[in-house]
């Protein structure tokens, strides 16, 4: 782990910088859950594409990862998508 | 079951050395199900409240103890519920709901002592303090206290009466517990406040800024219905006990509990395989062409701090 964190220090910093600015402004804009929808699904955009772009930069591109980072992506807008109906 | 479960949870020769739960067939499976459970919820939530619902276990009398334990331990005189402020609280509430707002002053410029005045309330001090999303009255008082402007109202030794409303609805767009706490007194504080002191607490309390210089006598004479106003209070304070004890009768479910609750369980249950499978594979030392487990577990961790922020409640 500690050698992909070093091989990858910029990839990792460019996507806690996105987490961090997605999670502010999340925050920021509580409790508008509307406005809070569309920072949380854009975030997730850009984790999906930031993912994609990190292997194909790497050269480790197969379909396979990219069906995996939309699905990652899916999961955790199918769960906040549940816990928002649930009445949070 | 111990093999299927190992299956499930950690990188095997059976499952192609990456855990079941992690296979983007496994991971279809809980996407859907998750966008299902949440329709399935919303059409609960719509259709039959009184299966799935928002509720609250929140209850004036709970909050006036609270209140006044606080106060009580701050070496100040306990507050008195009077009916009028928690009919200002509750016509507040409605107010919000109505007009969906989320802030002290209504978009159309109605201040919290426009309610409070409108019940007949004289008062020389007044304040409000703004809660939602809570689930326990501990929770709200606990909120409000560790804000220095809420604590403020919570702790002046200028108000001797208070007044609250717990209403469930949606509120901009969420479904919401909104506790709406209104504090007052009719008469100049028993404990001297200098000048400089008063000024402070005015500017501090930004809830309650304005001043009525004439003071009001609380009226003890009977009704046109024959009760003097204390009874009435009475009867007051027994209606809206009845009304938070139905409010928890009627729901079967709270959905925001169990929705925060299975939540919480399955991105942690996701979080500690991936790491799981990580450090097998790194041990092990095994190629393998699948995404980045650390990138889905940074991932994970932001959407766990944001359910953490969506079921925290907010004050004002």
């Amino acid at each position: 782990m500690k050698k992909t964190l070093k091989k990858h220090v910029g990839y990792y910093i460019s996507l806690l910088s996105i987490f961090i600015v997605g999670f502010i402004l999340t925050v920021f804009v509580s409790p508008n859950l509307d406005l809070q929808k569309i920072i949380i699904s854009l975030t997730i955009i850009a984790y999906v594409i930031w993912g994609i772009f990190h292997h194909y930069k790497n050269h480790e591109l197969t379909r396979r990862i990219v069906i995996e980072y939309i699905l990652i992506g899916l999961f955790g807008l199918s769960v906040l998508f549940f816990l928002i109906e649930g009445g949070v | 079951m111990i093999s299927f479960l190992k299956h499930l949870f950690l990188p095997r020769e059976t499952n192609n050395y990456r855990a079941k739960i992690l296979h983007n067939k496994s991971l279809l499976l809980f996407t859907l199900f998750f966008f299902s459970a949440g329709l399935l919820m919303s059409f609960l939530r719509t259709n039959y409240p009184q299966v799935l619902g928002t509720f609250s276990n929140i209850s004036n009398d709970q909050l006036l103890a609270i209140t006044n334990q606080d106060r009580q331990t701050a070496g100040l005189p306990p507050l008195s519920i009077n009916s009028e402020l928690s009919q200002a609280a509750q016509n507040k509430a409605n107010d919000m709901f109505s007009k969906d707002y989320w802030a002290h002053v209504s978009p159309d410029g109605t201040t919290p002592w426009v309610f409070i005045k409108n019940t007949g309330y004289n008062y020389i001090y007044a304040g409000e303090n703004l809660a939602r999303g809570f689930t326990t009255p501990g929770d709200v008082v606990n909120a409000w206290m560790n804000s220095p402007s809420h604590r403020e109202n919570m702790l002046s030794p200028k108000y001797t009466d208070v007044g609250f409303a717990v209403e469930t609805g949606n509120l901009t767009g969420e479904n919401t517990v909104l506790v709406v706490e209104m504090f007052g007194s009719t008469s100049f504080a028993t404990k001297t406040v200098n000048p400089e002191q008063q000024q402070k607490s005015i500017a501090v309390a930004v809830t309650s800024p304005t001043l009525t210089p004439t003071p009001t006598l609380v009226q003890t004479s009977p009704q046109p219905n024959g009760q003097t106003l204390a009874e009435q209070k009475i009867n007051f304070n027994q209606q809206l006990a009845a009304t938070n004890l139905n409010q928890t009768e009627k729901t079967l479910v709270n959905g925001a509990t169990f929705s925060v609750l299975s939540a919480r369980v399955i991105i942690s249950l996701f979080i500690f395989v991936l790491i799981l499978d990580m450090i097998i594979i790194e041990r092990k030392k095994i190629i393998r062409f699948v995404g980045h487990n650390l990138d889905h577990v940074i991932f994970l961790s932001l959407i766990l701090l944001i359910i953490l922020v969506l079921a925290k409640g907010s004050i004002l």
